[in-house]
């Protein structure tokens, strides 16, 4: 038994011989062997980029002192703020501390092999060598743990936006579902009662009564209809997310005339004025989505402004963007709920004429389409009534593969 | 007494089937129903009717599936009734030849007015006789056209697309359809050009070119020249 964990002892010590021996050559080299292990184990493109970029800087800030070394031998002052500046620039542009400290190394060897005297020598007993050694350990350390923060907040900074948004997007889905279920059931309710109180009592109505509850039950049905496809809108929009709108370059004046077209079919004594410019003006959308956006601010503009004179819908255009005007000489809009009018805030219908025809969904869903399009839209009063106005971006930012395929 | 015009509906919803078939009755116009695809199919087949309105969301068989079907046999009129919101599917069935096309919830009048177009244009033989309509008139055959008597100086190509939808008036023209009759065939699958010689024609022929009354556009369809008087 003795023997066996004799030897058992001895080829444990044979053992364990090499391995101390490893791990103190790996200790001596690290720093090399970090590089080799980055190449040979690390296949990131990060690492080799850094990497790369390290010896890439350290190679040309090397050449650029070489050559300002034969046309100026006496700069070596110089030559450490070129450098210094190789070191700012590899701190700043990789991830890891390993890259600005070995390149601060490599130029202390280098300033003092190639551009001091006696050249093409190493000379570490010149005064203020080791000053020059820490300020450039110290420079690459500073940047780097700069730079390090600096990502690191830029990062954090993107995370909360993005949750902010995403809280956004969540209240703007709860508010709209609240509008909705109240506006949704008022006309029911109202359908319901008037085709009811017609089957019921019936022989009891005039004819003109019976035509006047029909006319009801048409115009509730119809208005329930304009709701629905507001909503049907909206799940063009939200459908994977607003970057992937299936926007086509559309010929903003025909959006604006079909559109004309379809509420006139709506609301056949709605009086609209139309203005378009001389030029011909295109931007990017999904026409029907505009469409929808100008059909609710025409509609918005005929139930609730009751306007007085003929709504002006007008086009204009500048180099970055098309801006179409809705103009109403009507109520106007109180001031303190300008800002807010756009918030699909199913707010307690204040006056008698919103009880129904919920405003604050139509609007909303304006919001959300010119948003997605990347445009802007506001509403202002002026002396004589209230003014909507969306603009569009006339160049596309993520412009689909496809179309490009399409067009060329 | 007049032979009375035969018009299928086919559509598998009971209430609307039966909506439309009060409306057009009431139009003197005779009526068939359909309720599938197949029955659809075997109807047109033995009552041999003027005109088809079909909805394209039927239980049995893809609406797309029943114009083609019918195309190998006649070319009646076949209007499309169509629920989906979707442009795609309208421009498809036209594109199968579908002659018209009307969205889901329509007015009577609308409907009537389709059908009464699709009519006139399946009795009417091709004319070149010219197409006049609110002052407007298109002479083909000295491709001349004037407003309340003045000339109206279009470029050629401007003058084949007006002449192409004033041949069609009533119908709606796919944007394909008229790059191809204009470009050829083979021409580039780019709407613009066709957007800026349209703005044009717009700027020429209309008496107020912010309110069009001679063509009408169909977003994410095509156009539409309005009917002759």
């Amino acid at each position: 038994m003795n023997a066996t964990a004799g030897k058992n002892r001895s080829i444990t010590w044979v053992q364990t011989g090499p391995e101390r021996n490893y791990n103190m050559k790996t200790y001596i080299w690290k720093l090399f062997t970090d590089f080799v292990e980055l190449i040979s184990h690390t296949h990131t493109f990060h690492a080799h980029f850094s990497l790369l970029f390290t010896v890439g800087v350290t190679t040309a800030a090397t050449a650029i002192a070489g050559a300002y070394h034969m046309i100026n031998p006496a700069g070596a002052a110089n030559i450490s703020l070129i450098y210094i500046l190789a070191i700012i620039q590899i701190s700043y542009h990789t991830d890891k501390y390993r890259y600005g400290i070995f390149t601060a190394i490599c130029s202390v060897f280098f300033i003092n092999y190639f551009f001091t005297y006696p050249f093409n020598e190493f000379n570490f007993t010149m005064a203020g060598y080791p000053l020059t050694f820490l300020a450039m350990y110290f420079i690459s350390i500073l940047t780097s743990a700069t730079t390090f923060h600096l990502k690191d907040q830029a990062q954090k900074l993107q995370e909360s936006e993005k949750l902010i948004l995403e809280a956004e997007k969540e209240k703007l889905r709860a508010n709209l579902l609240r509008a909705v279920s109240h506006d949704l059931r008022t006309p029911l309710t109202s359908m319901i009662g008037a085709s009811a109180s017609y089957l019921e009592n019936g022989t009891s109505f005039t004819a003109e009564e019976k035509r006047e509850l029909v006319m009801q039950i048409c115009e509730d049905a119809n208005w329930l209809l304009h709701m629905v496809e507001n909503l049907l809108s909206v799940t063009r929009i939200t459908q994977g997310g607003s970057d992937v709108l299936k926007k086509t370059p559309e010929a903003v004046e025909e959006v604006l005339f079909d559109t004309i077209t379809t509420i006139k079919k709506r609301y056949p004594d709605m009086q609209i004025h139309t203005a378009i410019p001389d030029e011909f003006l295109t931007a990017p959308m999904d026409p029907l989505l505009i469409k929808q956006v100008i059909l609710n601010l025409l509609e918005n503009s005929w139930f609730h402004a009751r306007s007085e004179r003929p709504v002006e819908c007008s086009l204009s255009g500048d180099e970055q963007s098309v801006c179409i005007h809705v103009r109403d000489f009507g109520a106007g809009i109180p001031p303190e709920k300008l800002d807010s009018i756009f918030d699909a805030a199913p707010s307690a219908p204040t006056s008698a004429s919103d009880t129904r025809k919920g405003m604050g969904i139509g609007l909303s869903i304006c919001k959300a389409i010119i948003t997605a399009h990347g445009g802007t839209i506001r509403a202002l009063n002026h002396s004589d009534g209230t003014e909507f106005c969306f603009t569009l971006p006339k160049e596309d930012t993520h412009f689909e593969p496809e179309d490009q395929d399409t067009r060329c | 007494m007049n032979q009375k015009i035969k018009i299928l509906v086919v559509e598998d919803e009971k209430n609307i089937r039966s909506f439309i078939t009060s409306v057009l009755s009431s139009q003197q116009y005779q009526v068939i129903t359909a309720a599938t695809g197949k029955e659809g199919l075997s109807q047109a087949a033995s009552w041999c009717p003027d005109l088809i309105l079909l909805d394209l969301g039927l239980p049995d068989m893809d609406g797309m599936e029943l114009i083609q079907k019918i195309r190998g046999w006649s070319d009646l009129p076949i209007i499309v009734i169509s629920a989906r919101i979707q442009e795609d599917d309208k421009v498809k069935a036209l594109d199968q030849g579908a002659d018209d096309y009307i969205t889901k919830p329509f007015g009577n009048s609308e409907l009537l007015a389709r059908i009464r177009t699709a009519l006139r244009h399946s009795i009417r033989p091709q004319t070149d006789r010219p197409y006049r309509c609110k002052g407007l008139i298109i002479d083909f055959e000295k491709r001349l056209v004037t407003r309340e008597g003045t000339e109206i100086h279009l470029t050629q190509n401007e003058f084949k697309i007006v002449s192409f939808l004033a041949k069609n008036c009533g119908k709606v023209i796919l944007y394909d359809r008229l790059i191809e009759h204009i470009w050829g065939p083979y021409s580039e699958n780019d709407n613009t050009i066709l957007r800026v010689n349209m703005a044009n024609i717009r700027r020429k022929i209309e008496p107020d070119p912010a309110e069009p009354v001679y063509i009408f556009t169909e977003i994410g369809v095509g156009y539409r020249m309005a009917e002759e008087e």
